[in-house]
This record gives C-alpha cells, structure tokens and sequence, in this order.
C-alpha cells in the first residue's frame, strides 16, 4: 500500500437513502379524497367486525320503557319506537350491510368482469353466444328482478346477496367488454399479435390493466349500489328481514313512520349508508386514479 | 315520553275532548252547507268493490257511499250499540215469537241507482246470497261472513215493502250485524261477479270512476230516498299508498280527512303540532293485535306451555313499545267504555299478560319448567308473521319477550301471498295476527274466531263445551245475563291461551275544521256511509 | 351495416324469447298465487272455491301450457286481464306507460342538463375548490338511497311551505301548469342520482382524453384551449357516457319505483311492483316484455351510435 492510497481514501460520508414511499403513501399523495374514502372504509370495517366489542346495548333488545328517547348519555344515537339502541344497531348493521354490498361487489364485479372480458377478445361466435344471454339478463331492471328473485326465493340474506348481484353482472360486462374492444383495436396491441403473442398474453398483459380502472370503479361503485338497492328492498318490504338489523330497513321503517318525531331515526341510518357509498365511491375513484397505467411514469 | 298514568289520562281527556267536541259540533253547528267534493284517505285498492265479498276496511271506506243496509249504527254516535242502531233502508222493524221472528217495513220509492225499483225482494236475495240458502243458483266467489246469517231458516216477503226474517233459534245480535259496515243489500238484479268491478246500490253516492291506484269517485246521488241528503256534491276517495306520503297529504290540505286506522299516534300529533286546528277524536278500530297458536302442533297441546308463553307477554310493554301507548288492554271484546262487553280492570289484571310483568315471567318460567322445559331444554318456537311493519314490530317485541323466559324464537317473515295460505294449511308454530271485528258482539267475535271449525279459526282451537257457552250466550234475550256469560267466556278463552290478545288499537283520527257532520265510530268498518257529512269552505 | 343491423334485431327476438321464459318461471316458482291474495284479503280459504278459481285462471296447467298459451295470445296482441282488477291488462298498462316515460325523460333532461356541464368543468377545473365542491355534491347524489331522498323533499316542502304536489295525476293537456308542478320535484328526485352518475362519467371521461396524445398534439400546435376541448376531447369523452346513459336508463327503474311511489304517481313501474307482489301473472309478464323490449331496442341503438362515433370500432 502506497502512501498515497491511504490519503487518498475518502472518509464514508453519509449519504441519504432514497426511500420508495410506500403504497399508502403513493395512494394518499394522489388521491386525498380516495384515502379518506380508505379510511372512512376501513373505520366501518372494524367497527362491523368488532360489533360485540363497540356495541353498547344488544340490538334486538326491546325495552318499553326507553322508547323514542333521544340521543343522550346512556344511548348515544337514542333509540327506536321499540326502545332499541340506534348505536349498537347501527354497529351491528355495518357488518351485515357490508357484507351484504362486498357479497354483491365481489359476485357482479368479477363475475362481469371475466364475461366481459371474454365476450371482448374472443371471436365474434362467442361474443355472439354471451351478448344475447347478457342482454336478457340486463334486460331485466334491477329492482325489479331482486324483487322477482327474492319474492320467487323468500325473503333472507342469502337472497338478497344472490338478487343483486345478478343484475350487476350485465352491466359490468358491457362496460368491460366496450374497453376490451376498444383496446383490442388499438396499434400496440395489433403490435404484440404481429409479434406472435398468444390472446391471453395480450389479455393479461395489455387488455387486462387497462379494464382494471373502469373495472375497479365498478365494483366499489357496486359496493355503494348493493347497499342502496338494499335499502329499497326494504322500502318496498322484501329487503333483509328481522332479526338482522339492517340499515336500509331501519331508514326505511323510520322514514315513513317517525321521521317528524324522531329524527334521529332516520338521519342516523340516512348518513350511515350516505357515508359508507359516498366513502367506497371516494376510495374508488382514487383506486382508479391511482391504477391508471398512464399516469404511471 | 309518559308515564302510563299520564297518557291514560291523556287518552281519557283526548276521549272527552273529542265526544265534546262532537256534540257540540253536532248541537251548536252551523247549518249544513250544500256542495262541494270531499277529498277522502285511502290508502290502497279495495280487493274488489264487493263490500259482501271481503273483510278489509279499503273496502269498506271506499265503497259503503254507495250501497245503503236494512239497518246502520247512527253516524252521529261514536260508540255502537243496539241502542244506536237506526233504519237505513228499513222504516221500522220489530221482534216477534220470542225473538225467533224479526220483520221490517222498508221505505217506500226507493231507487236503484241504474233507475229499477227497490223492493224486499232484494234484501231476500241478499241475505239468501250470503247464508247459501238452499235453491240459490247464484253464487259469491268468496263469503267471508256466511255464518252470520246462519241462523236464519227462511226469508219472507209478502210484499214489496215487507221482509221477515225466520230464524231456528233467537239471536238478538242478529240486528247488531245487519247494522255492520259489511251488511249492505245487493240489488237482485245484476250478478255478483259484475259487483266487484262495479257499484249499482241505492246509497246517497253514485260510482263516478274507479281508476285503480289512484282514485275511486263519487257524486251526489240526486234520488237519494232519504230527502236532503247527502250534502257534498261528491266524494274523491284518493289513493295513496306510501304512509308518510298520505300524513303529508292531509298537513298539506290535499286532503280532507284522514282514513278511520290510519291514525296513529305519531300522525295524529304531528298533525296537531303542524296545523293547530285539526280536529283530532280518539277512537278505537274494534280491531285487536293477537297471537296465533297453532293448536294441533307440539307442544301448543299442552296448556301450560299456552299459559307461560301469554304470560310471558307483558301487555303493558307491548302497548307502549308497539303502539307507542295508544291501544288499551282488554280480553276477546273490545274494552269499555269504547266497547260494550269488555271486561272490568279487575277482572282484567287476573289474565295473563296484564299483571305485573316480573312475576308473570317468573310464573311463566314455572310453568315451563313443569312442561318439561327450561335452560337444559329450551322451548324452541318460530314465529311467523307478515312483513309489513306494524307485525314485524309485534313480532320483534314477542320473541324478545319469550327470550326473557327461557323461550328461543325465529322470526319467519313471510309475503302476504303466503300468510293466509300458511294460516290455512296449519302450516305455522306461532303466528303474530290482527284481528278485526265486523260489529261489537260477542256473536261475531267468538263464532269467527273461536268456535270449533270455523273457517277463521286459525289457531284450530276446539272445545265444544265453550262452543255451548257460545250458544247459550247467543240465545240469551237478557242483557245483564248475557254480559256474565260473556265476561265467563272472555276469561275462559283467555286462560286456555285460545289466542291470547296483546292489544286493541285506537285511533287518533283527523280532519280539517272545515268538515262536519262526521263522528269517527269505535269500530273502523261501519262509518263509511258519508251522507251527514258537509263542509263549511 | 345493415347485415349488422339484422344480426342484432334477430339477437334481440332471441333475447326477448329468453327473457319472457325466465321472467314466467321466476314468477311461478314464488310461492303464493293471485288466489292466496284473493282469500287473504277476506281473511279466509276456502278448499274448494279455491281450486275452482285456479282452474279458472288456468293456473293448474302444466308451466309450458300455459306458457304456449300467454306467448300465443301475446302474439296476437292480447295481453290478457290482470288477476287482481278483472280489466283488461292492456287497459291498464296503457295510460301508465306516458307517465313513467314522461318522468323518465324529465329526469334524464335534468341529469344531462346537470351531470354534462358540471363534469366538463369538474374536469377542466381539476383539483380546484369548483372540482372538489361538484364531486362532493354529486357524490352525495349517488350516496343517498332514492326513497329518502324522494321522502325528504317531501317533509321539507310540508314543514317549510305547508305544500306538497298534487297527489291527483292530472294529464298536461287538461292542467299543464299542475301537471308540471307534480312532475318537477319527482324529476328532479329521479334526477339527481343519474346527474350525479354522468358527472361522474364524464369528468372521468374527459380527464382521461385531456391527457391523450392528441390533445397534447393540439396544445402544442396552439390550438386554443376551449377548441381543444370541444372539437377534440369532448367527442371522445361523451363515448363512454353513451354507453352509461344507454344502461342508465334501465337502471333508472328502480329510482322510478320508489320516486312514483312516494310522490304517488300512477306510474308503470310502481304498478310493476305491485304487479309483482299481488302475483298477478299477465299484468308482470306484460310489462317485463314491454320494459325488455325498450331497453333490448335501446341497448342496441347505443351500440349504433358507439359504432358512429368510435371510428376504431368495426363490426363488418
């Protein structure tokens, strides 16, 4: 070793790491509105699956002496015409709304998803076979073949899940099918066919991220519809039945009955549902901001 | 929210102002006013337009404008009794051969609104129509009420203005049915099926239009036999069907007067609370909240598991919880002073339910416990019901009752298009009910609901030696008498748990100021008829 | 084109087929009949007129027999009498039909006139408090179950102004100002939900075709902005929205159900429900094809006008 080496071996310097944000952060920094939509989510996640814990009354108990009492110490959101407490009501409807809308989310979302990508890079025989059977099953409005489904199948969770579900399937696969086709044509993707890429290559890898966006806006949009289409089963008396609280037959019930006497009856369960929609509306469009491949430099 | 005390007293003194209200409205009115249309509540389609034919009040109000009775309660009492009962179609009527024979002089010039004649041989054809008396070709497609008129032998009619009913055995509540809202007479001359779509009677109304789901119209009918009569030029009954919606109507003043069971307690303050001069009367409906047992089911058999399960049912708690406290506690009759037969608080407080709640459930769970059930074994029980809200609540608050006792109930909510198919078929445990009276008899409580076989004797009980009582009740001219038989029966339903009753329902009904000539009944059925009615705008 | 045409028309008489199968099975596999709801309303059954009113109304055939003869009778243009009025199903369907059109475009005119120029702006605006402010409201749109917010101008109207609108439906033609008094504020109701949904749309819509090649082209050509915008990114933008509004419209049904049933219109899809929930077969059967019939036709005029306005898509 010379004596130059050892002068001219620079002293380690503290160079600072660069640090890739994480995820949320990424998430957070593109979409504020879609991370409070996030957290709004997960707040009523916890508290559904927490139910026993956060609840402070048992919800199905019937108390003729704590009838129509407003919110106060002892029952935070007040209670009902049958003395039932409104918060621990509300707590434990988060769990079966919820589950009732992800049910229906997850169901019509991939389901329309996969139909629709299927009817949109496959030949026009297949796009053939599915267009018609998509057709008649969107054919159907909605509310009107929940209602069908679940006057055919009786009134009970189950049904309910399998009635919404079904008419969002349709929907989601026109939408899906429309970008497919639109991607199929466009020049990149002619590109990797003349290269020789097989079609589920060029599904996943180029038609696949690009549904991703509507796809996603879809199905948390759906979450919020499942629990709206819900609440107007209930109006019309074939949502969820007793003894499963749930927030669309509370706000139903209480809307037409009590609502100049009790208001808390129906704004509580009102901002619950507007709440949980409007905050899986908010996640979703900044998921879909978020996944835009476009955006993505 | 009050005490039991203070809204027993609110009912009492909204009662008072109401009567008062009514007499004076009926002695220092103004004189009534010809002209103008009343805009009336409903809140659905009639069924059909055949009153005969169906057992709701959407018929009833709604169609009774345009038909008129042998006899009808007066309009201008609210509490209906034989007392009250006042010729509609019939001048004058009276009791022969002990009470085996009753005979009416009809009025005279009466009309059929399509312009043919009236005369006894309608009402012969009405009553023979609805008893099914041998020989009639004709037919009812559906006849809720046969066993009314099952007493009667034979009608007579010597002439157009004479009928005179022959009966196997007395029933003075024979006039006490005639009387109902259900009873009207059909003219001999136009088939029943055309009936339910149309209306041909002799009332003071004549159908206008029938537009389904939204309205069913009525004017004046300018040959009414009883003369000066009616007032209004004519009657909107509108349609609609979401609750809130109607409240709203009437507040707003697109309507002007409210539907007789459509008054709850929240309606009715709200409307006073919104428009200060709404003339809000208490009312009861004759109708009762009760709990169907299904008698040829394990272990419904066993009268202690009947007993615990209506002891378990604090009557009290109920009335507040599902009626926000506006109904009233009472056995198989109506209770007083809203109907003539009700048993006294006394009497009352022995059966199950209506004690002290505590040592009721504890009794209950004794009971239980020597059928053989308890926490080793808990009863299980589903009880079924209707999803429409007012049941649904009933439902809500027995099974959390049953869960104070030991007893684990389901909630079977099932559509309308399945209850009464359900009921019929015997194919429930427990079922949560609502029952109303035609009349306040005990005739037409106990032989629709309780005798052996009938046909809306859901539960199936059957105990022929009460089937006796109710003959001997029904045979019984002596009024003091009867009532101790009929108090006897009350109680003995009660216990056995026939169907033990929560509750009756009152009504808080409401009108604009501007309308007269209106006293709302203790009974929802039988004060459809409008013809006093008139307004003063 | 037109063998595309064709091909699509002859999709659709399959769809239709396949529609009035399912719908006629789903309402026969629910249990209770038009004859449980006759004896339920007189508070009793009775065996034996019971089995005698089903034969009546055919209803002890076998499924496909009586499936031949609604489909038989359909064709010949005989839609049969409702179970529950004893008229003409025809007769009352009819004058239904023109009021929940009537509604139904009101609020599609509402939701265009709202939902178009505020996604436009929400869009060009990004991110400012205009952006911000319009989501938030449009959101809320899409947030609130459409009873309550039908309920709620109801109970503000009452409370604030002592008015509601005519609970009497009375034709444009006899009372055009009541006629539109009853039909402003259900429009308005019905919507705000779909504003709400092709704001949403088109926002989306355009932010996605703003950041496109092309416009960047045009930008840096030194087109005008406003040209930019219209001449180029709204086009493309609307297409999406084509297809949301060409399913909207279907999808609107429900909001029409309980928007007629709280405002007491005598609607077509009110009676729908009702239909359904008194079982009464020809008057549900019906309208389902009637309905089918409308968004099968509609469904297929937005893929015409997709097919128009989308230059890269081809079906030839």
């Amino acid at each position: 070793m010379s004596r130059a080496d050892a002068v001219a071996a620079p002293a380690p310097v503290a160079v600072p790491r660069y640090r890739r944000p994480g995820v949320a952060g990424a998430f957070t920094r593109r979409s504020p509105l879609g991370a409070i939509g996030a957290v709004i989510m997960l707040v009523v996640v916890v508290a559904g699956l927490a139910a026993p814990l956060v609840a402070t009354h048992d919800p199905t108990r019937t108390d003729a002496t704590q009838t129509f009492v407003p919110p106060g110490p002892r029952h935070w959101l007040g209670t009902d015409h049958l003395g039932r407490d409104i918060y621990s009501r509300l707590v434990h409807g988060a769990r079966v709304s919820l589950a009732v809308g992800v049910a229906c989310a997850l169901l019509g979302g991939l389901g329309g998803g996969a139909v629709g990508l299927l009817s949109g890079l496959t030949g026009r025989r297949v796009d053939g076979i599915i267009q018609p059977v998509l057709d008649i099953m969107q054919g159907f409005p909605l509310l009107v073949l929940a209602l069908v489904m679940t006057a055919a199948l009786g009134p009970s969770i189950g049904t309910v899940v399998v009635a919404i579900s079904v008419p969002f399937i349709p929907r989601v696969a026109r939408v899906v099918r429309a970008v497919a086709l639109g991607v199929r044509e466009t020049t990149y993707v002619e590109a990797a066919r003349a290269l020789g890429a097989g079609g589920l290559r060029v599904a996943l890898r180029h038609v696949f991220p690009n549904t991703v966006a509507p796809l996603v806006v879809m199905t948390t949009a759906q979450l919020g519809s499942a629990i709206l289409v819900e609440a107007s089963l209930s109006f019309l008396g074939l949502g969820i039945p007793e003894p499963y609280p749930s927030w669309g037959r509370m706000l139903a019930v209480s809307a037409t009955e009590f609502a100049q006497r009790a208001p808390w009856l129906v704004i509580f369960p009102g901002l619950a549902i507007s709440l949980v929609v409007f905050a899986s509306n908010l996640f979703g469009d900044g998921l879909r901001d978020y996944l835009d491949p476009r955006l993505r430099i | 929210m009050m005490t039991q005390h203070a809204s027993l007293r609110w009912i009492v003194s909204a009662a008072l102002a109401g009567i008062l209200a009514a007499s004076s409205a009926w002695a220092a009115a103004p004189v009534p006013k010809s002209g103008g249309v009343l805009n009336a509540m409903h809140r659905e389609d009639p069924p059909s337009l055949s009153i005969i034919e169906e057992a709701t009040v959407s018929v009833n109000w709604g169609v009774m404008p345009c038909y008129n009775n042998l006899v009808m309660f007066d309009p201008a009492k609210s509490q209906e009794t034989p007392q009250a009962i006042i010729g509609d179609l019939a001048e004058k009527w009276e009791w022969r051969d002990a009470g085996k024979t009753l005979a009416f002089t009809l009025h005279r010039g009466v009309r059929w609104h399509d312009g043919r004649p009236f005369s006894s041989a309608d009402v012969k054809y009405t009553f023979d129509l609805i008893r099914e008396a041998p020989g009639m070709s004709v037919k009812l497609r559906l006849n809720p009420r046969k066993l009314w008129y099952s007493q009667i032998q034979a009608i007579d009619t010597p002439d157009p203005a004479t009928v005179i009913f022959r009966l196997k055995r007395p029933q003075p509540a024979l006039l006490m049915m005639m009387a109902s809202g259900y009873s009207p007479v059909y003219p001999a001359h136009i088939p029943p099926t055309e009936l339910r779509t149309r209306c041909v009677g002799t009332g003071p109304y004549k159908l206008r239009e029938y537009r389904p789901g939204e309205l069913i119209e009525y004017v004046r009918n300018p040959d009414y036999f009883v003369k000066g009569r009616p007032y209004l030029d004519g009657i909107r009954f509108i349609i609609i069907k979401e609750r809130g919606t109607r409240i709203a109507a009437l507040q707003a003043g697109r309507l002007d007067i409210m539907m007789p069971q459509e008054g709850s307690k929240n309606a009715g303050e709200q409307l006073k609370k919104a428009v200060p001069s709404m003339i809000i009367t208490l009312a009861s409906h004759d109708i009762n909240t009760n709990l169907l047992m299904n008698f040829k089911r394990a272990p419904f058999t066993d009268a202690r598991v009947r007993r615990a399960l209506s002891l378990a049912i604090d009557r009290r708690g109920f009335i507040q919880a599902v009626r926000q406290g506006a109904a009233l506690m009472g056995a198989s009759l109506m209770p007083r002073p809203w109907g003539a037969w009700g048993l006294g608080p006394s009497a009352l407080a022995a059966l199950p339910g209506n004690g002290d709640g505590a040592a009721q459930k504890t009794e209950a769970r004794r009971l239980l416990a020597e059928a053989g059930f308890g926490p080793a074994k808990p009863l299980r029980v589903t009880l079924s019901t209707r999803g429409i809200a007012l049941y649904v609540d009933m439902a809500t608050y027995v099974i959390d009752q049953f869960k104070q006792v030991g007893v684990a109930a389901t909630l079977d909510q099932v559509e309308s298009a399945v209850w009464f198919a359900k009921l019929a078929r015997g194919d429930y445990e427990l079922g949560a009910n609502q029952t109303g009276m035609g009349a306040d008899d005990p005739d037409v409580t106990f032989y629709e609901n309780y005798a052996c076989g009938s046909q809306r004797n859901y539960s199936q009980y059957c105990n022929p030696e009460v089937d006796r009582m109710f003959d001997a009740q029904s045979q019984e001219p002596d009024q003091t008498k009867r009532q101790a038989m009929v108090a006897e029966i009350q109680k003995r339903l009660e216990l056995d748990a026939a169907r033990p009753i929560f509750a009756w329902d009152l009504d808080y009904f409401a009108m604009w100021p501007y309308v007269h000539g209106f006293v709302p009944h203790n009974n929802v059925y039988n004060n459809g008829r409008l013809q006093d009615v008139w307004m003063s705008k | 084109m037109r063998g595309f045409v064709a091909h699509r028309l002859g999709l659709a008489a399959v769809t239709l087929a396949g529609m009035s199968i399912v719908i006629f099975v789903l309402l026969r596999i629910a249990p209770g009949s038009i004859v449980d709801l006759l004896f339920s309303s007189a508070g009793y059954v009775d065996p034996a007129e019971k089995q005698q009113i089903t034969h009546e109304l055919l209803l002890d055939r076998p499924i496909p027999v009586q499936y031949a003869q609604w489909a038989g009778a359909l064709l010949h243009g005989d839609l049969g009498k409702s179970y529950r009025y004893g008229l003409p199903a025809a007769r009352l369907i009819g004058p239904r039909v023109p009021i929940t059109v009537e509604l139904a475009v009101m609020g599609m005119a509402v939701a265009l006139l709202v939902g178009l120029p505020t996604g436009i702006v929400s869009a060009t605006r990004q991110n400012t408090a205009a952006d911000y402010g319009l989501r938030i409201f449009s959101l809320a749109g899409l947030s609130m179950p459409a009873f309550w917010l039908g309920m709620l101008i109801i109970l503000m109207l009452v409370r604030v102004f002592g008015w509601i609108p005519p609970m009497l439906y009375v034709p444009v033609r006899e009372n055009p100002g009541l006629h539109l008094m009853q039909f402003l504020f259900p429009a308005l109701a019905v919507g705000y939900r779909s504003a709400a949904l092709i704001n949403r749309m088109t926002r989306s819509s355009m932010l996605e075709v703003l950041r496109e090649d092309y416009v960047r082209t045009g930008r840096a050509k030194g087109l005008a902005g406003r040209v930019v915008v219209y001449r180029h990114a709204l086009r493309n933008a609307l297409l999406p929205v084509v297809t949301v509004v060409g399913t909207e419209f279907a999808f609107l049904i429900g909001g029409l159900v309980v928007t007629e049933t709280v405002f007491n219109l005598p609607g077509v899809a009110r009676f729908l429900v009702e239909a359904i929930l008194w079982r009464d077969y020809p008057v549900v059967q019906n309208l389902v094809m009637l309905i089918a019939i409308v968004v099968v036709l509609s469904n297929l005029a937005v893929d015409l006008l997709y097919a128009r306005l989308d230059p890269r898509v081809r079906y030839t």
